[in-house]
């Protein structure tokens, strides 16, 4: 086959510029790929057609660009701008984010100020319930002492019991005195004595030749209350009277009484 | 137009068939003044020739998966899809009518005073121009108007041989005119 005459019959030029009937373009390949001169021959022709035809360029109005890719833009849009999704994406995710953090950090700021509030509440209530029952234990302690105290007193062989009981009218009321007959010390014991009252006090009296001595007032006491010192005495009674007591007995108040031996 | 090329042909073909819009705009900058000049050749209309541009361009991005490489540069795969939409442009119904429909004689051998010479005078028809008016009929026949070669026998009342032999020869004078 004479490849020279070949390339030089215008069946290339036809083939490429899609004039060649489709037998004559089925020919034409079948031989270029077996005739690297004919491959090169149609190269040569496609290139110089291509630098003819950008050289005779014609810049087509801007408005067709617009409209081409204004139809196409569905189809570029997840290839174009990707990139800038995928980053507005990332900022708005970081953005989400960080808000999220803010919402949850705040939450569990005023989570834990309510926690710590409320667990300093409730140690603040247990550390003063532990001094409270510190201090009644103290109190507990102080009135077993007391009443030990009162219980070896009053199991003293030197120690005289003068029971006195109610005077006629207020014959369930009792009360109690020992009395130390070495030191004279008087201690009393309200068995049964109605409540005194807030202005009023039950007030000892020793009778002393006949004679009425204020022998103390009965403050709160746990056990035995001491009471004066007397040197002397016949009988004891109790009167109630004004706070403080007073100088002389209000013998028309007197609950009980009761002789000494 | 110089084109300061960015990319390869095979890199084109690859991220146009990516889908790259980045790269079909850079194809349309760099391809469609070229495309749009033949374009005019066959349709002599601006208006209908921007049309035909942009279907085109929609064809390209389309069809870019059927290009095949092994039988030709991407220029001349496009420059056809733009011959062929153009003739069959001036071939629908009413872009005939548009012509008012002209006899195919005055077409074919009016050198002026019609509206379509200023297109003579640009791109691929420019230099058809230059040819031999007995090359220069065929190949406008065929090429921007295209008419198969029995067709245009019938049409000119020569024999098809001469048709085949002169449109040949036309060609070749062309590759001649454009070689670098």
């Amino acid at each position: 086959m004479d490849i020279k005459a070949y390339i030089e019959s215008g069946v290339i030029e036809s083939y490429v510029l899609g004039m060649a009937e489709s037998q004559e373009a089925a020919e034409l390949e079948q031989l270029s790929r077996q005739y690297p001169e004919i491959k090169q021959a149609i190269d040569e022709f496609e290139a110089a057609l291509e630098k003819q035809s950008l050289a005779a360029a014609i810049a087509p109005p801007a408005g067709v660009k617009e409209a081409l890719f204004s139809s196409l833009e569905s189809e570029f849009k997840k290839d174009r701008s990707q990139g800038q999704v995928a980053s507005i994406n990332w900022g708005r995710y970081l953005a989400a984010a960080s808000v999220i953090l803010l919402v949850v950090s705040s939450a569990l700021n005023i989570y834990f100020y309510n926690q710590f509030k409320s667990t300093s509440t409730a140690y603040q209530s247990l550390l003063a319930e532990k001094n409270t029952l510190i201090a009644e234990n103290q109190n507990t302690q102080t009135k077993v002492l007391d009443l030990y105290n009162s219980m070896q007193m009053m199991s003293d062989p030197t120690v005289i019991k003068i029971s006195m009981t109610g005077i006629a009218g207020k014959e369930n009321n009792l009360a109690t005195v020992f009395w130390d007959s070495k030191s004279k010390d008087v201690y009393l014991l309200p068995n049964k004595l109605p409540d005194a009252g807030a202005n009023k006090q039950y007030q000892l009296w020793a009778i002393v030749d006949g004679k009425p001595v204020d022998a103390g007032v009965m403050g709160t006491c746990a056990g035995l209350c001491k009471m004066k010192n007397i040197p002397n005495a016949s009988m004891f009674a109790i009167t109630l009277e004004k706070k403080g007591g007073s100088a002389t007995p209000t013998m028309d108040q007197m609950y009980v009484a009761g002789k000494v031996g | 137009m110089e084109v300061v090329k960015k990319y390869s042909e095979t890199e084109l073909v690859q991220l146009l068939q990516q889908r790259s819009g980045n790269v079909f705009s850079y194809l349309y900058d760099n391809y469609s003044g070229a495309l749009y000049s033949v374009i005019l050749n066959v349709v002599n209309e601006e208006e209908l020739a921007n049309d035909v541009l942009q279907e085109v361009f929609v064809k390209i991005w389309k069809q870019i998966d059927s290009y095949d490489s092994s039988k030709g540069r991407l220029f001349t795969w496009m420059l056809n899809i733009a011959r062929n939409a153009s003739i069959d442009m001036v071939r629908s119904k009413g872009f005939q009518n548009s012509r008012q429909n002209r006899e195919l004689s005055e077409d074919v051998y009016s050198a002026g005073g019609t509206s379509e010479t200023k297109t003579d005078q640009i791109g691929l028809r420019k230099v058809v121009y230059s040819l031999k008016e007995e090359y220069r009929v065929l190949v406008e026949l065929s090429y921007f108007q295209g008419y198969t070669q029995d067709e245009i026998a019938k049409m000119l009342n020569i024999p098809l041989g001469t048709v085949k032999t002169r449109l040949r020869t036309a060609l070749i004078q062309l590759r001649e005119i454009i070689k670098p």
